[in-house]
């Protein structure tokens, strides 16, 4: 089994919203993963599906080939979770929490979990609920680490980390991974902290995926075109127009090159992997926001007439 | 799971041994003092058939009006399962859920079924025992009251066995039923409460008299009043009244005027016989089982409806 995560048309619905539709997605093992996207895209939804919290509405989801919902009992070891806003039994000690861990997971490194605390300066005795945040998402993060699993799911690790307790958190995460063949797939609603981390990048946006891929593979074959004010069309025709601007005498592209690009009208430039992703989530708006699709298809017929 | 189950509840168990044990020992000194003049007073003469110039009336008043106060208390110890249910099963799943703890805890090792199951288990079992050891208390401490005024039909009836028990589970069961409905603490409190009320307050005010169907004793007018005296103090009286001509029973005596005799004052009502019904004594433990049997069963549905909820609409 090559693949950590994979989902087959994975669905997931609330009353009558989807939160997440149709997401097929296989996750390479041994990768970081950053799942980007606004809030309210879907996010922690998939990161619940994966872990077995949720169940689908339809569709599939495999961690390692076990299915969390039907296997718990195999799955759950092999997975790690850290919630959003890393809730922690605020009336524990740390060292009870670490107590938990062992007592609820028959692979918990002790040993591990002791030498981290230690280094992180996390005192044992302390309460739970007394430590500062990036403390707690400390706690949470060696909890999840301890456990030894194959794959660790982190929803909006630092999103209520300042940036010194973000940097040591990441910090945390990275040596784990690199000590152990580890598959990380943390949640975002920003690329920025990630980019440096991450080797994978997953797109999710109003309930959909927009974009999975190599991380170094996005950056090389995302390129901005910049021209004399034209029509798109030419380019569209071999490659993929993400987002085009016009101004009266100038037309900026971003695209993603299904080949070479024979610009000779155009001057090529690479872009920030931040632009990649605003520029798939601004698209996603664009396309979602207009009408249901039986109203967009009689519009379509009304421009071929 | 068993420790972290002890670590989670340890103050609530170490709280209600505390009230466990200030109520026994209120109990066993109010206990030995109501045996004490059960036997000073001779009260163990006066049960059963007395003859009319006895002095037992009084004796038994004496008593009465000694520790009739302390029958106050068993008004308070009907709540006392609600307040079980409320207090410690309401918040077993919604404060995990309300606090996201429960994110934690279900992504360990272990399937969230075993973790309700060992949360259940010792908690609802910890409950159950301490329920059980004040059930023996309370049943030596009524002992007085029991032997005068029988244990059916009267307060004593909820303290004297397994009821008292299957009770304390189904407040404990809706209790987690609630919290897992509502998903929050105080929301659940308040359902724990209506849930439970909602069931007890109907079978046992108007399923438990007809649990088996009462014995109905008829005395035509006139033929002297010897119904009373064919019933035992133990016996449990449903009803009593009269029957008209047309062969209704009405509950309750008419009103009748000082310058009349009774037998005058029915006639004039056009009653026909005077009528009680009524659950013989030794209906007791048939009835206690049948009751419990109900609270099992409205436990076992609520305790059903939990792991249902947990697996599949919990996350």
């Amino acid at each position: 089994m090559s693949n950590a995560l994979e989902t087959t048309r994975l669905s997931k619905r609330y009353g009558r919203t989807w939160a997440l539709q149709d997401c097929t997605l296989s996750l390479p093992a041994g990768q970081v993963v950053a799942l980007v996207g606004p809030n309210g895209a879907g996010k922690t939804t998939l990161l619940h599906l994966s872990v077995g919290l949720l169940e689908p509405t339809a569709g599939d989801v495999q961690v390692f080939g076990l299915s969390p919902r039907m296997q718990p009992k195999e799955a759950l070891p092999r997975l790690g979770f850290v919630a959003q806003d890393t809730p922690l039994y605020k009336g524990f000690t740390v060292a009870e929490l670490l107590t938990l861990g062992h007592k609820l997971n028959p692979s918990f490194d002790d040993g591990l979990s002791q030498a981290r605390m230690q280094k992180l300066g996390i005192p044992l005795n302390r309460r739970a609920g007394k430590l500062s945040g990036g403390q707690q998402a400390q706690v949470a993060l060696v909890l999840a680490l301890a456990k030894r699993p194959d794959l660790l799911l982190l929803d909006e690790p630092l999103a209520s980390l300042d940036p010194l307790a973000r940097r040591e958190f990441l910090r945390t995460l990275l040596d784990a991974v690199t000590e152990t063949r580890l598959t990380v797939l943390l949640s975002s609603h920003i690329i920025g902290d990630l980019e440096r981390v991450c080797d994978y990048l997953v797109i999710l946006s109003a309930s959909q995926v927009q974009l999975a891929g190599d991380m170094q593979e996005i950056a090389k074959t995302h390129k901005r075109l910049i021209g004399p004010r034209q029509d798109e069309a030419a380019v569209k025709s071999v490659h993929t127009v993400i987002e085009a601007r016009h101004t009266d005498r100038q037309t900026t592209l971003l695209v993603r090159t299904n080949g070479p690009l024979f610009a000779s009208s155009w001057e090529v430039q690479d872009v920030s992997l931040e632009d990649i992703v605003l520029a798939y989530l601004s698209q996603q708006t664009q396309d979602c926001l207009p009408a249901p699709p039986s109203a967009r298809a009689q519009n379509g017929r009304e421009v071929l007439k | 799971m068993i420790w972290l189950t002890w670590r989670q509840h340890r103050l609530e168990g170490l709280m209600t041994l505390g009230v466990l044990a200030v109520m026994g020992v209120f109990l066993l000194l109010s206990g030995r003092a109501m045996a004490n003049s059960f036997q000073q007073l001779g009260l163990s003469h006066c049960l059963g058939q007395v003859p009319p110039n006895s002095p037992c009336p009084n004796l038994i008043m004496a008593f009465g009006t000694q520790y009739g106060v302390l029958q106050l208390f068993d008004i308070l110890l009907i709540f006392l399962p609600l307040l079980l249910g409320a207090l410690v099963g309401a918040p077993l799943v919604a404060r995990e859920v309300e606090q996201h703890t429960h994110l934690l805890v279900w992504t360990q090792s272990i399937t969230r079924s075993r973790w309700l199951t060992v949360k259940l288990v010792l908690v609802l079992g910890a409950c159950l025992l301490a329920s059980g050891a004040l059930l023996a208390v309370l049943i030596w401490w009524y002992s007085p009251w029991v032997q005068l005024d029988g244990s059916f039909g009267t307060n004593a009836y909820d303290t004297s066995g397994p009821v008292w028990v299957a009770e304390t589970l189904l407040a404990l069961a809706l209790g987690v039923l609630a919290g897992t409905l509502t998903r929050r603490v105080a929301p659940a409190i308040f359902l724990t409460i209506v849930l439970f009320l909602a069931i007890r307050v109907p079978v046992a005010s108007f399923w438990r008299p007809n649990f088996e169907a009462p014995i109905i004793l008829t005395t035509p007018i006139g033929q002297g009043n010897n119904n009373q005296s064919t019933l035992s103090s133990q016996d449990w009286v449903i009803a009593q009244g009269y029957i008209d001509a047309q062969g209704n029973k009405h509950d309750g005596y008419v009103g009748c005027t000082s310058n009349q005799t009774s037998v005058q004052c029915f006639q004039a009502n056009g009653a026909q016989a005077s009528f009680v019904s009524y659950q013989p004594a030794d209906r007791f433990w048939t009835f206690q089982w049948i009751e419990t049997g109900i609270y099992l069963g409205f436990s076992v549905l609520a305790l059903c409806a939990v792991f249902w909820l947990v697996r599949h609409r919990l996350n």
